[in-house]
């Protein structure tokens, strides 16, 4: 099957530093590619380049089978690259229906506004936003913002959508809706690729994951393969222990394994 | 303080800030879209001014006529001087945007100088120049009254392209966040430079109007950049919304200055720098 998006021995470096160190994979269509990893290893690095706010020092990055290394942001996005930010990016003082309709209009090439107004509608009712559409969007709660990031993102029509740590920050509730979402944007065929530290939500989300640590690939597989990987044991999950950040996190994710509504995946499974 | 010529002052005032609005609202997009402070802003506005002029000169075009000409012909003025010059200095720290616009002023003052001389032009032989009339002892020009209008319509129509079309919410877009705009497909290179062109294309169809107004000589840019920058600076800089109240406001206290005070005419050009003073001071004084 061929690949919608393919790195080839990425590399970014900031002076000395080296962020990101010769990653290569590839994320096939309808597959939902996690990249996981302790603070640090890399992975915001690795979607900048992949979303194209940074350029990187050598390697090569494929589009839908287009060299798209160089090319900027705009470009990419018209081409079929969504993204969705963990610090969230909207345009403030703008409506969330606004927000979403510059997604809609300039995500692709020569949409009709009249087309423009369906695709955001589409893009609001699919995130659940529709009935916040006139809202101002500084009245928005966490979730809310992080639905609109994904909402604009969506309404470019996106083939490969990129989520950094989408859940980061939600309730449990709240990130088993979120999962809930992903997977249906994954039933439509749409490509995801994610940055994620809550590790429950990557097991039942993850088709494959990639793990980084120190900028490098440490490991590659399914999530039992890379979790039973005693190098990411070592790297990743042995630093939950002494680090309060990913305890919290960690916390996080029990609860939603254990919140009682943790048929979420079950009911998408029947929906697919 | 003669009071009697109140009511005169206060209509004057606000005929004057139809056409202040009109040039504010254009620096106003440059700062509000583009985050860049033009000091040529009002050179647009001469070079407006002195093209209708050669074009009453050499063809008989009336002014309303010229606006159609002049617009397109700022526009391309602008674009050029965005892509030979300002689309570099973008990521450059203020100071070296401010130099390089303030050189761009100069020079474009100085070939205004080159090529139209230092003396005072005027549209003088146009029918409706000297046509006004009274209203309870309050005289009204058509050419005040008519810049006022034709002003109003084009800031008007400014806010509606900014609030309804697919341009306009591009711009918006791109002033409240240039990294967001891009990753949604927003070629924000591209609306920069529609920006900077309409800014331009503004500055010189209030030239046109001050043509009529006044006599201007190729010098009259610095004073309504002055102008503007203060009507931007009280309306908050990059605020368009806020632009027409604040234009109307500037306008009021320099006629009123200029009319009631004794000698105030020679003190309209302080009333400019006491307002970016005074709101300066008193946001500083808020902030802190």
């Amino acid at each position: 099957m061929s690949s919608v998006l393919r790195a080839t021995g990425l590399s970014k470096s900031f002076g000395g530093l080296v962020a990101v160190k010769d990653v290569s994979f590839e994320a096939a269509p309808g597959e939902i590619f996690a990249i996981i990893g302790p603070n640090g290893a890399g992975k915001t690095t690795l979607l900048n380049l992949i979303s194209g706010l940074l350029t990187p020092t050598t390697g090569r990055l494929e589009l839908l089978g287009t060299d798209v290394t160089a090319m900027p942001t705009y470009r990419r996005c018209r081409l079929g690259l969504g993204r969705a930010f963990q610090v969230v990016q909207p345009f403030p003082e703008m409506t969330v229906a606004e927000n979403v309709l510059v997604g809609a209009q300039f995500g692709s090439e020569g949409v009709s506004s009249s087309e423009a107004r369906r695709r955001a509608d589409q893009a609001l009712e699919r995130t659940g936003l529709d009935r916040l559409r006139d809202q101002p969007v500084e009245d928005l709660n966490l979730l809310q913002e992080k639905r609109l990031e994904i909402a604009r993102a969506l309404a470019t029509q996106p083939k490969v959508l990129l989520l950094d740590e989408v859940m980061a920050g939600l309730r449990p509730g709240e990130a088993r809706q979120a999962v809930e979402l992903v997977r249906g944007v994954r039933d439509e065929g749409i490509t995801v690729v994610f940055i994620e530290h809550v590790m429950p939500v990557v097991r039942d989300l993850a088709d494959r994951v990639l793990v980084m640590d120190h900028g490098a690939e440490l490991a590659r597989g399914t999530y039992a393969e890379v979790t039973s990987d005693p190098r990411v044991v070592e790297a990743y999950l042995g630093v939950e222990d002494d680090d309060s950040r990913a305890g919290e996190e960690s916390a996080d994710a029990r609860s939603v394994r254990e919140a009682p509504g943790d048929d979420a995946g079950a009911t998408a499974g029947r929906d697919a | 303080m003669d009071l009697s010529l109140l009511p005169q002052a206060i209509v004057s005032g606000v005929l004057a800030s139809g056409l202040y609005a009109l040039v504010s609202v254009g620096l106003a997009l440059a700062i509000g879209v583009i985050g860049i402070v033009n000091f040529a802003h009002g050179e647009f506005f001469m070079v407006g001014a002195f093209l209708a002029y050669q074009l009453f000169v050499s063809f008989g075009f009336d002014p309303l006529l010229s606006l159609l000409f002049v617009a397109p012909a700022l526009a391309v003025i602008g674009a050029l001087i965005y892509l030979s010059s300002i689309r570099f200095v973008l990521r450059a720290p203020e100071l070296n945007q401010m130099l390089l616009t303030f050189g761009i002023g100069i020079i474009l003052q100085n070939l205004a100088l080159l090529i139209w001389g230092g003396d005072p032009r005027t549209i003088a032989n146009v029918p409706y120049r000297s046509l006004g009339f009274q209203v309870a002892g309050v005289s009204i020009g058509a050419v005040p009254l008519g810049s006022f209008v034709i002003s109003l319509l084009l800031v008007a129509g400014l806010y509606w392209m900014l609030a309804s079309t697919p341009l306009g919410r591009a711009m918006r877009a791109v002033a409240q966040n240039r990294i967001g705009a891009g990753l949604v497909g927003l070629e924000v290179d591209r609306v920069y430079l529609v920006a900077f062109a309409l800014s331009a294309l503004l500055a010189g169809l209030g030239g046109v109007m001050i043509g009529v107004i006044q006599s201007p000589t190729p010098t009259v840019g610095l004073g309504f950049t002055l102008k503007a920058f203060a009507i931007v600076v009280l309306a908050g800089l990059g605020n368009i919304r806020g632009i027409v109240g604040a234009a109307l406001t500037v306008a009021l206290a320099e006629s009123l200055v200029a009319t009631l005070v004794p000698n105030g005419d020679a003190l309209r050009n302080m009333v400019f720098f006491a307002i970016i003073f005074v709101v300066l001071v008193w946001r500083s004084r808020r902030v802190a």
